[in-house]
């Protein structure tokens, strides 16, 4: 009983942890969210996946976004192009997902991350 | 420009469903580079993309295998919530070419936690990261 308050309490700092990279970064979240709850806490790589997904249902972007949205830096105009595609995308997604080795296509995904992060980096603090 | 953004957004969504992850890891640079944002508003933007529950799709597709822990998902939506306004906080009075390379600094780190392996079964952990075998 008291182990499973603990594996919640663990759980809910790693998810405010998440959030502020979420916040700082305009992103989701989950990148940080699969990973963690993977490491930390033993989820398979499906698992963790499916669960992320759950946290992302709700808005939880929402006060970060007002924040964002009141010193106008929100281009409402490509978000609405962009949300489409995103849905549709993540169906098809969802079902390759059942099918490729989830090991490999994650370390691709990481591989591709560091490069261009390194590079983001580089560019943004080379002069 | 307007079919490039609709591409976009479906590369960006296999990416969604295959990782389980928002997409604005992708998006932001994306936004960035492809339709040259400033970094502020590319990250903005996609905050917004995030509003709807783009992902329910995808998460329908791991519901029906089972995969998907609940409680766990709740709980990290709500400290994502109040996680996430903390961290616009910080971001927002940032230079924007500060908070570029943080972005970048913030991929490489999270690129370094997705690539480990979870240790979870006594396999010895391997030296490097080859899993191509047989």
């Amino acid at each position: 009983m008291g182990k499973s308050v603990e594996r919640d309490a663990g759980i809910f700092a790693v998810a405010c942890l998440c959030g502020i990279a979420s916040g700082m970064f305009g992103i989701g979240g989950g990148v940080l969210l699969v990973p963690l709850l993977a490491l930390l806490y033993g989820f398979s790589q499906h698992r963790a996946q499916g669960t992320s997904l759950v946290a992302l249902i709700p808005p939880t972007g929402v006060l970060a976004l007002i924040a964002y949205a009141r010193e106008d830096f929100v281009s409402w105009r490509t978000g609405l192009l962009l949300i489409p595609g995103v849905f549709l995308g993540g169906i098809g997604g969802g079902r390759l997902a059942e099918k490729l080795p989830p090991e490999r296509m994650r370390q691709i995904f990481a591989g591709i991350l560091f490069a261009l992060g390194t590079w983001q980096a580089f560019s943004a603090w080379r002069r | 420009m307007t079919l490039v953004i609709l591409l976009l957004g479906l590369g960006v969504g296999v990416l969604v469903g295959l990782l389980g992850i928002g997409g604005g890891v992708v998006l932001v640079p994306a936004m960035v580079y492809l339709l040259g944002m400033d970094q502020h508003l590319a990250q903005g933007t996609s905050l917004f993309i995030l509003l709807p529950p783009i992902g329910l799709g995808a998460l329908r597709e791991y519901w029906k295998q089972g995969q998907v822990d609940l409680r766990a998902g709740i709980l990290c939506a709500i400290g994502m919530l109040v996680g996430a306004y903390g961290g616009s906080l910080v971001a927002l009075p940032l230079a924007s070419r500060h908070l570029k390379g943080l972005f970048g600094c913030f991929l490489v780190v999270s690129a370094i936690l997705l690539w480990r392996k979870p240790e979870l079964e006594d396999k010895p952990v391997a030296a490097k990261g080859e899993t191509a075998g047989g």
